[in-house]
C-alpha cells in the first residue's frame, strides 16, 4: 500500500516536472488559464461599467467604506 | 420553453442574442437566494453549536425534551454547517463564477431554482426536522437520515448538469484552476457521498468503518476543500488584478489533492481492527497531503506578493487570506495527528474538535465568507457595509482563535489523564473550565456571523450598482502576456486541451483507487480474518437490543462513547480487550465513534447492574456527581425505576455490549492488571489470532465477578491515617456520595431508584478485606461498580474514611454465652444455607445469589441494622424478612451471634 502510494506520487511528480522542464510550450499552455481568467474578469467588469449609467466608481468605493 | 437539446447546443436563455462574443448571463437572483439561505442556516447552525457547547457546562440545560438533547443538536449543528451554510455559500459562488470561467451560462435558471428547492427544502430543512424528531444515522458527517441522503445525491446530479455541463460544452483548452476544483469537487462528492452514507448500512462493523472513514475525510477533502480553494484561487487574482503566481503549481496541487485526500480516510481509525496496511497507507497519504498543502498555500500566498496592502484593506480578500493561513495550519496539524506517536495521544480528545473547528470555520467558512463578500459587491444592487464587515472579521478571528487554542489545550489535558490510571470522570472534571471557555468563545463567533449578514443588508443602496473597476491597472506580467511577449500562440489541441475529459477520467479513477485500496481490499482482509477468528456461534441482538441500538444511535451516544478499544496499553488497561473485527460483524451500521467524552462502552456486558444503568440514563448525576452526560427522562415514566419500553430497550442494548466477547472465552486467561507491570502495546501488525489474545486484564469488563482482590490496609501511623481519612473524605464526596449519601447512610440522591439500596456505611463495621474486595470488584447484583481504576493509595484512603463512618453501635461488645449458643443453633438451622455454617457467606446456595450473602467475619453490622434486616429483609436481594418465623428472643440471640463473628485480628482497623 505504502509503496504504491509513494511510487505513484513520485511518478506523477517526476513526470510533471520533466514535462515542465523539457517542454517550454507546456509551460505556456499550463500558465495560460491564469491570464485568460483575468481577461474574462475584465470583460465582465467592462460590461458592468457600461451598464452603470452615471456612477463614479471612486465615489462608490468611498461609499463602501462609509458605515 | 428551452428544451434540453437547446441547452446542449447552447441555445438557452443564458446566452444573449448578441452572438458568441457576448458575455454569458449570470443568475443574480439565484446568487442572492443562496447567499441569504447560507447566512440564515449559518446562524441557526451556530446557535445549535452554542447550545451543544453550553450543555457541557450545564448538562441539564434544555435537557427535558428529546428534540433538544445534546446528540440531536450536535447532529444538526454539523449537518447545518455542512449543507446549510457551506453548501449554499458554495452554490452562490458557483452561479457567480461558472459563467465567467466557462464563458457560458449555467445550464438553466429553472434547474437552478429546482436545485435551490431540493437543497434547502428536501435536504437542510427536513434533515433538521427529522434529526430533531429522532430519525438519523449515527455516522460522522452522515447524520441526516437515508431519505434525505437520496435528495443529497439528487442535488449533486443536478449540480453536474447545472455547473459541470457548461464546462463540457465550452470545450475550453485553458480551464482555470477554480473550474477544475469545481468540476472535481462536484463529481467526487457525488460519487463519495453514497459510499459514506449508504454502504455502512449494508456492510457491518469494521468493514463498514473502512467505508465510513473514506467519507469522514472526503466530506472535508472533496466538498469543503475543493470549493474553498476554487474561491481562493478566484478571489485573489480578481481582487489584486494580478494573475496567480503559478498555474502549473496550482494544477500540481489540484491533482495531488484529489489523489491524496481520498486515501486519508482510514487515519481516523489508527490502532483499530482495520488492517494495518490500510492504516499505514492512510498515514503516508496524510503526510503527502501536508506537503501538497504547503505547495498550494505557497502558491496562493505568492499570488498576493506586493499586495499586502490590498489584503489588509479589502475585507473579502482578508477573509480569504485568513482562510489560507488556517488551511496551512489545519492541514499540517492533520498530517501530524495521523502519525501514530501523536495519534495514540490526542485521538478522541478535544484536540480533534479544535482541529475540526479550525478546518470548518477557519479554513472553509472564512474563505466562503470572503467569496460571498467578494461577489456581493459585484452583483447588481448590492454593496456591503465595510465597517460592519470589518467588525465581523475581527470577532470571528478572535473567537475562533480562542476556541481552537482552548480546545487544543483541553485535548492535551484529557490525553494526559487518559494515559494515567485516574478514573475517567477525572478527565471530565479536568477540562470543565475549558468547556466553559469554549462556549464563551462561540459567542463572538455567532456575533461575527450575524454582523457579516448585517453588513450585506446595510450596505449603501445603489440602483443597479456595480463596483468592480476599483483602481484598475494591469499588472506587469498581465500586460506582458497581453502584449504577446509571454503568450506565443498555443496551437496545442491534443488530448490535454480536453481538460474536462481529463478531469472526469482522473476523478473517477482516483475515486476508484481510494475505494479499492482503503475499502475493498481491507474489507476483504477483514472478512477473511473474521472467518478465521470468530466463534462458531455468535448471538445476534434480540429485538429489544436492536431497538435499543437504534435509540442509542438517534440520541448521539456514539459521539461521546466509542465502541472501539484500540490496540494501545492505556485503552486496554482502562476498558478491556481491544475490539476485534469479528465482534462487530452484526453491527449495521458500525458505532465505533470518533470521540470520547464518556468512557468506551465496548465491554459494558455484566459491568453494571440494571438499576445503575437506568438511574444513570434517567439522570447521570444521580450516580456520577460530575457527569456531563445529558439526562434522558423521555425514556422513563417520571422516575428511574419506571422505564418505558424505549428505556428498557436502551438498557438491553447497553448490557449486550461485549457479550459476544465475554461468552466466547477469548479472555479467560487474563490476569489482574493493575498489579501487573505496564502493558506494552499489542502487536498490531501481527496475525489476527495473535491479536485475539490480549495479554492483560481489562479493568472494566470483569466488574461484578469474584476476582481475588489485593487487601489494602490504611496507614498505621496516626498522622498518615488522618491524612488518608481526610483525602478519603474528598474522594467519597466526589465518587460515592451520590449513592451512599454525604454522611454514608445509604441515602444519596440515587438511592431512591436503586435496589438493593446502597449500603448504610454507618451501620456496620467493615474489615479491610471486605472493603478492598468491594472496591476492587464491585458488588455483583447491586449498583456498586468496581473502582479498581482508582490508584491504590486512593482506595486505601477510601477504606480509611469508610471505616471512620461507622456508628459507635458497630464497635465490638460483650455477648452473653447462653444467647450466643442459642443464636448459633438458630443460625445453623435458618441461615447457613446461604451464609455458610461459619457465617463466611459461603453456604451451598451462595453461588447462585447476587449480591452474595454477607460474610460476617468481614462485616459487623450494628444491632439496629441486624434487627432491621431480620424484621424487613433486604429488598432487592435474596435476604427475606424473618419477623414471622422467629420470635423476639430468637432474633435477639441471632443478633448477638452474628455480631460475634466479626474478627479481623490481623488488620489495622483504622483506629
Amino acid at each position: 500500500m505504502i509503496n504504491l502510494i509513494v511510487i505513484l506520487t513520485s511518478a506523477i511528480m517526476c513526470t510533471l516536472l520533466l514535462v515542465w522542464w523539457r517542454w517550454p510550450v507546456f509551460r505556456v499552455w499550463i500558465e495560460a488559464p491564469k491570464y485568460s481568467m483575468l481577461r474574462q474578469e475584465r470583460r465582465f467588469e467592462d460590461q458592468d461599467t457600461e451598464r452603470e449609467p452615471a456612477t463614479n466608481l471612486s465615489s462608490m468605493a468611498s461609499m463602501r467604506r462609509s458605515p | 420553453m428551452t428544451t434540453f437539446a437547446q441547452h446542449l447546443t447552447g441555445q438557452d436563455e443564458g446566452l444573449n442574442a448578441q452572438g458568441p462574443s457576448a458575455l454569458p448571463s449570470i443568475e443574480y437572483n439565484l446568487v442572492r437566494a443562496h447567499v441569504f439561505a447560507s447566512l440564515l442556516t449559518l446562524v441557526i447552525s451556530v446557535i445549535f453549536g452554542i447550545l451543544v457547547a453550553t450543555k457541557f457546562t450545564f448538562p441539564e440545560f434544555l435537557g427535558g425534551q428529546g428534540w433538544l438533547t445534546w446528540g440531536r443538536l450536535r447532529y444538526n449543528h454539523t449537518q447545518g454547517i455542512f449543507f446549510g451554510w457551506l453548501g449554499n455559500a458554495f452554490l452562490a459562488f458557483f452561479y457567480y463564477v461558472v459563467p465567467r470561467l466557462a464563458n457560458r451560462p449555467v445550464l438553466s435558471r429553472r434547474l437552478g431554482w429546482l436545485l435551490f428547492g431540493v437543497w434547502n427544502f428536501a435536504v437542510v430543512l427536513p434533515g433538521w426536522v427529522l434529526v430533531a424528531a429522532g430519525f438519523s444515522q449515527p455516522l460522522e458527517w452522515a447524520e441526516f437520515p437515508l431519505v434525505v441522503d437520496a435528495f443529497v445525491v439528487l442535488a449533486f446530479v443536478l449540480m453536474v448538469f447545472e455547473f459541470v455541463l457548461p464546462f463540457l460544452k465550452a470545450r475550453l483548452s485553458d480551464l482555470y484552476v477554480s473550474g477544475w476544483y469545481i468540476i472535481g469537487g462536484i463529481l467526487f462528492t457525488m460519487l463519495a457521498y453514497p459510499v459514506g452514507n449508504f454502504v455502512p448500512e449494508l456492510i457491518p462493523g469494521a468493514r463498514g468503518a473502512a467505508f465510513s472513514g473514506l467519507w469522514i475525510h472526503d466530506a472535508v477533502g472533496l466538498f469543503v476543500t475543493p470549493f474553498a480553494l476554487a474561491i481562493a484561487y478566484y478571489v485573489i487574482p480578481a481582487t489584486t488584478r494580478r494573475p496567480i503566481f503559478s498555474h502549473f503549481l496550482s494544477m500540481v496541487g489540484f491533482w495531488l489533492l484529489f489523489f491524496m485526500y481520498p486515501l486519508n480516510g482510514t487515519h481516523h481509525y489508527v490502532y483499530s481492527a482495520i488492517p494495518m496496511s490500510a492504516q499505514k497507507g492512510a498515514i503516508v497519504a496524510s503526510a503527502y497531503l501536508g506537503m501538497d498543502v504547503i505547495l498550494v498555500v505557497t502558491n496562493l500566498l505568492l499570488s498576493l506578493r506586493e499586495n499586502s496592502g490590498t489584503a489588509s484593506k479589502d475585507v473579502p480578500l482578508r477573509f480569504v487570506w485568513f482562510g489560507i493561513v488556517a488551511y496551512l495550519v489545519v492541514s499540517l496539524q492533520g498530517s501530524v495527528q495521523a502519525l501514530m506517536p501523536v495519534n495514540r495521544f490526542i485521538h478522541f480528545t478535544d484536540w480533534v474538535i479544535g482541529h475540526s473547528h479550525l478546518a470548518m470555520i477557519g479554513f472553509g467558512s472564512f474563505i466562503a465568507l470572503g467569496g460571498v463578500a467578494h461577489l456581493w459587491q459585484r452583483i447588481p444592487g448590492t454593496l456591503y457595509n465595510e465597517r460592519t464587515m470589518n467588525w465581523s472579521f475581527w470577532l470571528l478571528a478572535t473567537g475562533l482563535t480562542l476556541m481552537v487554542a482552548d480546545l487544543t489545550i483541553a485535548g492535551l489535558v484529557e490525553a494526559q489523564v487518559w494515559q494515567s490510571s485516574a478514573p475517567w470522570i477525572d478527565s471530565v472534571r479536568a477540562v470543565g473550565s475549558y468547556w466553559l471557555v469554549r462556549t464563551l468563545s462561540g459567542l463572538p463567533i455567532l456575533a461575527g456571523f450575524v454582523l457579516f449578514w448585517t453588513s450585506l443588508v446595510t450596505g449603501p443602496k445603489l440602483s443597479d450598482a456595480i463596483v468592480s473597476g476599483t483602481g484598475r491597472t494591469a499588472s506587469v506580467d498581465m500586460a506582458a502576456f497581453e502584449n504577446g511577449s509571454a503568450s506565443p500562440e498555443v496551437s496545442w489541441t491534443g488530448w490535454l486541451s480536453h481538460a474536462h475529459v481529463v478531469a472526469f477520467g482522473a476523478g473517477v479513477g482516483f475515486f476508484a483507487l481510494s475505494f479499492i485500496v482503503l475499502a475493498i481490499i481491507p474489507g476483504k482482509q477483514l472478512e477473511d480474518e473474521i472467518k478465521q477468528v470468530a466463534p462458531v456461534t455468535m448471538a445476534r441482538l434480540t429485538a429489544s437490543e436492536q431497538r435499543g441500538r437504534v435509540i442509542y444511535g438517534r440520541e448521539g451516544c456514539a459521539y461521546c462513547h466509542t465502541q472501539q478499544i484500540r490496540f494501545l496499553a492505556p485503552d486496554v488497561q482502562r476498558f478491556g480487550a481491544p475490539t476485534e473485527a469479528w465482534e462487530t460483524k452484526y453491527d449495521y451500521p458500525q458505532l465505533w465513534g470518533t470521540r470520547r467524552i464518556g468512557p468506551d462502552l465496548s465491554r459494558e456486558f455484566n459491568l453494571r447492574p440494571r438499576d445503575w444503568q437506568l438511574t444513570h440514563l434517567y439522570n447521570p448525576r444521580l450516580v456520577v456527581r460530575d457527569s456531563v452526560m445529558p439526562p434522558y427522562p423521555w425514556l422513563f415514566d417520571g422516575s428511574p425505576d419506571q422505564p418505558t419500553q424505549e428505556g428498557l430497550d436502551v438498557l438491553a442494548y447497553l448490557q449486550s455490549l461485549g457479550r459476544a466477547r465475554q461468552l466466547s472465552g477469548f479472555d479467560r486467561q487474563m490476569q489482574p492488571s493493575s498489579v501487573q507491570p505496564a502493558i506494552m502495546d499489542m502487536d498490531i501488525a501481527g496475525a489476527p489470532s495473535a491479536r485475539a489474545t490480549p495479554p492483560a486484564l481489562p479493568i472494566a469488563m470483569m466488574g461484578g465477578y469474584s476476582l481475588s482482590a489485593p487487601v489494602l490496609h490504611p496507614g498505621s501511623d496516626p498522622n498518615d491515617l488522618q491524612e488518608e481519612v481526610s483525602r478519603g473524605g474528598a474522594l467519597f464526596a466526589a465518587n460515592c456520595a451520590s449513592c451512599h449519601g454525604s454522611a454514608g447512610r445509604g441515602d444519596g440522591k440515587a438511592s431512591a431508584s436503586l435496589l438493593p439500596k446502597p449500603a448504610n456505611l454507618t451501620a456496620a463495621c467493615f474489615s479491610d478485606e471486605r472493603l478492598s474486595g468491594v472496591l476492587w470488584n464491585g458488588l455483583a447484583g447491586s449498583a456498586m461498580p468496581p473502582w479498581r481504576q482508582l490508584p491504590t493509595e486512593d482506595l486505601r484512603a477510601l477504606i480509611a474514611y469508610i471505616q471512620r463512618l461507622r456508628a459507635p453501635g458497630a464497635a465490638p461488645g460483650i455477648q452473653e454465652t447462653a444467647s450466643l449458643e442459642l443464636g448459633k443453633a438458630l443460625f445453623v438451622a435458618t441461615c447457613a444455607s446461604c451464609h455458610g455454617e461459619t457465617g463466611a457467606g459461603n453456604g451451598p446456595a451462595a453461588g447462585a445469589l447476587a449480591p452474595a450473602p454477607t460474610n460476617f467475619h468481614l462485616k459487623k453490622p450494628t444491632e439496629e441494622r441486624v434487627w432491621d434486616v431480620l424484621e424487613n429483609g433486604v429488598p432487592g436481594t435474596a435476604m427475606p424478612p424473618w419477623r414471622n418465623q422467629l420470635s423476639v428472643d430468637q432474633r435477639h440471640a441471632l443478633v448477638e451471634f452474628l455480631r460475634s463473628l466479626y474478627d479481623p485480628p490481623q488488620e489495622n482497623d483504622g483506629q
